[in-house]
């Protein structure tokens, strides 16, 4: 499961910059000059990579949890994780990487504060780093275990799905896995391709006994992240990837809660409901803002957050279909795998929802 | 070869020629090479430099110039450690573990009641009063052996075949039966298929049905056994079929890197389901694998009770004191069928399971011990026997009268707390008994409760839930209410006998 790829954008900055001599000699005089010619020499088939398909729009600051600071989604990731070891001396981070600080820096510094049996790296073995995770959370110990992307979670389906979903349940609460927390970098990056860019929460949608939160901001993540390692529940929490370091908002440095299972209407509206979670949920923002301006439709925006248990009463009710004046759209990544050079023609962008919203207008 | 060696030497920058190497090389030029080249072809000895040794991170080895692939030693495996004769006789006294009549006894009364507690149910089955049932004929040796090398509050991870270990742990008759009939004393509460029990008291996790899950999930509770330095073992039993599976190599291995106190009990019985061992793996069993991870391995006869406890005991010590797993593989034989599904007629000869059962029994082999040392006789036999049998029938008996557990236990213990729409399905499913009711095998199961009786209830759940979690909060995370499973705080203690 070489993570080598789409981390390779960050790592081989970060190589370089700390390069030693001879690999850097190899870099610059060892090519002919001007071998590396600017793209623009190529003329018009020469195209930058992609901007992103969203814009993030932080959230205003928060005032009811004291003191903040401007954080990143991987630091606010960092803070909650900070904020867990520090609470609870039973808590643990374990999975490929996280001991040098991860190769999303989620876990940076950690190691150092907290000691090496409280963050350490696992062998390569995603159903190992899950199944060890619950057997620590059978003890009533914190587990808070990282699969290094979601793409890579599907090793450790059965445990997930066979064991930690169903072991309070079918031990008829004699035991339970409730303290273990499964983070991974989740979604579309712009160069990810197959393997890592997927988002997998579906797969898990439907299995009662865990919990499948996925945040949209630095501000939801950590407070999201820590009720999920709080709840007494086996918790599964995607984070972004792209919005690690894109978003950037302020972020209170002291714990706090966001609620599971209760999705946020982030903004009011009347004619049409827009639903999605994580990244999505800036491209539809957009989208409202759009059908505003375009067609004078206003646009209620949910971000669903919490996967399952889903928050039904918020979204939508049984008897709403009923109410409905046209059918619900779901607008999402073709039924393929997640190609790579394709991908500004894959993601449901503004566009595409945009559209799907004016169909929709005129149905 | 010595080419790479040379070059070794001239990349390296610690020893040898370092800094000076890339210019001298230049220096020598090919010819310089080449000579030194024929001069090592002429040395008719193993080429071995001091200065030159391996510098890879990923092995600690020496050079070897002698293209030679290592043969997996199959046809003469790992010896089989044993401390009696088939005949029950101690072969060499140094190894006896001297242990007190009562213990061994123990070890006996533990093994017959469950080989009687098998018979019973499996023809329970037969006649259709349970629905599923796993005997345990033939090993009843390997579990009890090392359930009496533990401590009780050592905790067990098993697979499916290990009934013994709850039963030297004095699980009740009356447990084993409720969990297998999934009657309203069934601490499971109903859900699981017979013979997958589990106590919390008795520190034996819940079994379930997948293979191999549990392996690292006990490395994972070993290393939090580390953390707490509750200085307790894990064990986690296993069969050679299920050593197969990926979570068998996952187990292993964090084991190794993570240094934990494990022991690792791999029941090698010879079959899984239908499946020879000649078609589950071609190395030397799974003793021989645990090298490969960095683990201490041993190879027992594990129709020897003595030398299962000895070589559990001694992994037990010295996984505690030393923070290591240990992994035993214990060489025994399936006597019974896979399961009441299955009926090994099919693959396998009646006198090869003859052999086993009259030539090589650990129950046999125990009971001829005993009798050679004065402290069981055909008398105590009978008497015993009869006993046995009696305890059975009755916690049988009352195990069939009681009724199955109330309906509304489909619904709990999904979460910890029951979310709002799984309380929806909860009174639909009551209002559908309501009207539905006579379709349904009502009679047998506890009373339903009427609709809007849950709605109170559930409040009175969340405000208990509430009052728990704020309790909760008010205590040290070191206290008996976390790490909860290795502390002697909870329930009644493990030393009663637990039945009549």
């Amino acid at each position: 499961m070489a993570a080598v790829a789409a981390s390779a954008g960050w790592l081989l900055r970060l190589r370089a910059a700390g390069a030693d001599g001879p690999w850097r000699r190899l870099c610059g005089a060892g090519l002919p000059r001007g071998f590396l010619q600017s793209a623009s020499a190529y003329g018009a088939a020469a195209q930058r990579r992609q901007v992103a398909h969203f814009t993030f729009q932080p959230d205003p600051e928060p005032v009811e949890y004291g003191q903040t600071q401007k954080m990143n989604l991987f630091q606010a990731v960092t803070s909650a994780l900070d904020n867990s070891l520090a609470k609870d001396p039973t808590a643990v981070i374990f999975g490929e990487d996280v001991a040098f600080g991860g190769v999303f820096r989620c876990t940076v510094g950690l190691r150092d504060k907290y000691g090496k049996d409280r963050v350490f790296n696992t062998p390569l073995c995603e159903q190992g780093i899950v199944g060890f995770g619950i057997g620590i959370a059978v003890t009533g110990a914190t587990a808070i275990a990282e699969i290094q992307f979601a793409d890579y979670i599907f090793p450790a389906f059965d445990q997930i799905v066979n064991e930690a979903a169903k072991y309070r349940y079918r031990s008829g609460d004699l035991f339970n896995c409730g303290s273990l927390t499964i983070r991974s970098p989740w979604g579309c990056v712009g160069h990810g391709a197959l393997y890592h860019s997927q988002s997998p929460e579906a797969f898990f949608a439907h299995c009662p006994g865990i919990k499948v939160v996925v945040p949209r901001s630095p501000f939801q993540a950590k407070g999201l992240l820590l009720s999920c390692i709080e709840d007494k529940n086996p918790c599964i929490f995607f984070e972004p990837k792209i919005l690690y370091r894109a978003a950037v908002e302020q972020v209170p440095v002291e714990p706090y809660n966001i609620p599971l299972s209760q999705a946020e209407v982030i903004r009011e509206g009347s004619d049409v409901t827009l639903v999605a979670w994580g990244t999505q949920v800036h491209v539809i923002r957009e989208v409202a803002a759009m059908a505003q301006e375009k067609l004078g439709v206003s646009c209620e925006v949910i971000d669903l957050r919490t996967i399952l248990p889903w928050d039904v009463d918020t979204v939508c009710k049984e008897e709403c279909f009923l109410n409905l004046e046209a059918p619900i759209s779901r607008v999402c990544g073709y039924d393929t795998p997640f190609p790579h050079i394709f991908e500004p023609f894959y993601i449901p962008d503004k566009w595409k929802c945009y559209d799907a919203l004016r169909k929709m207008i005129n149905y | 070869m010595a080419v790479a060696a040379a070059a070794a030497r001239v990349w390296r920058p610690s020893r040898g020629l370092g800094r000076a190497g890339l210019p001298l090389l230049r220096l020598l030029g090919a010819r310089g090479l080449a000579r030194s080249h024929t001069h090592r072809w002429q040395q008719q000895r193993h080429f071995s430099s001091l200065d030159d040794k391996p510098q890879f991170p990923g092995a600690s080895a020496e050079f070897i110039d002698k293209l030679e692939f290592i043969q997996p030693n199959v046809i003469s495996g790992i010896p089989i450690y044993r401390v009696m004769d088939r005949q029950g006789q101690i072969i060499n006294p140094s190894e006896d573990p001297h242990l007190p009549q009562e213990k061994v006894l123990k070890f006996y009364k533990s093994m017959t009641l469950l080989n009687t507690m098998d018979r019973i149910l499996y023809e329970s089955q037969r006649q259709g009063r349970i629905s599923f049932y796993m005997t345990n004929y033939g090993e009843e040796g390997t579990h009890v052996g090392s359930a009496a090398a533990l401590d009780d509050t050592d905790l067990v991870f098993g697979q499916y075949r290990e009934a013994g270990v709850l039963m030297y742990r004095d699980y009740p008759l009356e447990l084993f039966m409720a969990q297998c009939y999934g009657n309203v004393s069934d601490l499971g509460k109903g859900r699981q298929m017979p013979v997958h029990y589990g106590c919390r008291e008795r520190h034996f996790v819940t079994i379930s049905s997948p293979l191999a899950t549990q392996i690292p999930q006990a490395v994972g509770a070993a290393y939090a056994a580390k953390r707490a330095n509750a200085n307790r073992v894990v064990i986690c039993y296993f069969g050679e079929g299920a050593a197969s599976e990926g979570d068998a190599h996952a187990g292993f291995n964090f084991a190794a890197t993570l240094e934990c106190p494990i022991i690792f009990f791999c029941r090698n019985n010879g079959y899984a389901i239908s499946t020879p061992t000649s078609e589950q793996y071609r190395g030397d069993g799974i003793a021989a694998r645990g090298p490969g991870y960095g683990i201490l391995s041993i190879r027992v006869d594990g129709n020897d009770v003595f030398a299962v406890y000895n070589a559990t005991k001694e992994a037990r010590r010295r996984a505690v004191a030393e923070n290591q797993p240990f992994l035993i593989e214990a060489m025994t034989y399936r006597i019974g069928h896979h399961s009441t599904s299955d009926d090994s007629s099919a693959y396998r000869s009646v006198d090869e399971v003859n052999y086993w059962d009259k030539q090589d029994h650990p129950i046999s082999r125990l009971r001829h011990h005993l009798q050679s040392r004065g402290w069981w006789d055909d008398e105590q036999e009978k008497a015993w026997r009869k006993q046995s049998r009696k305890k059975v029938m009755e916690a049988f008996e009352q195990a069939e009268r009681k009724l199955k557990p109330n309906p509304n236990l489909i619904f709990s213990d999904v979460y910890q707390e029951m979310p709002a729409q799984l309380r929806k399905q909860q009174e639909s499913l009551a209002r559908h008994l309501q009207t539905y009711g006579e379709h349904y095998p009502l009679d047998h199961f506890e009373k339903q409760v009427p609709p809007n009786t849950l709605r109170s209830q559930a409040v009175l759940e969340a405000c208990s839930a509430r009052l728990l979690h704020w309790a909760g909060s008010l205590v040290s995370p070191f206290s008996t209410l976390s790490y909860t499973v290795f502390s002697q705080g909870l329930g009644e203690g493990t030393s009663g006998t637990g039945h009549p």
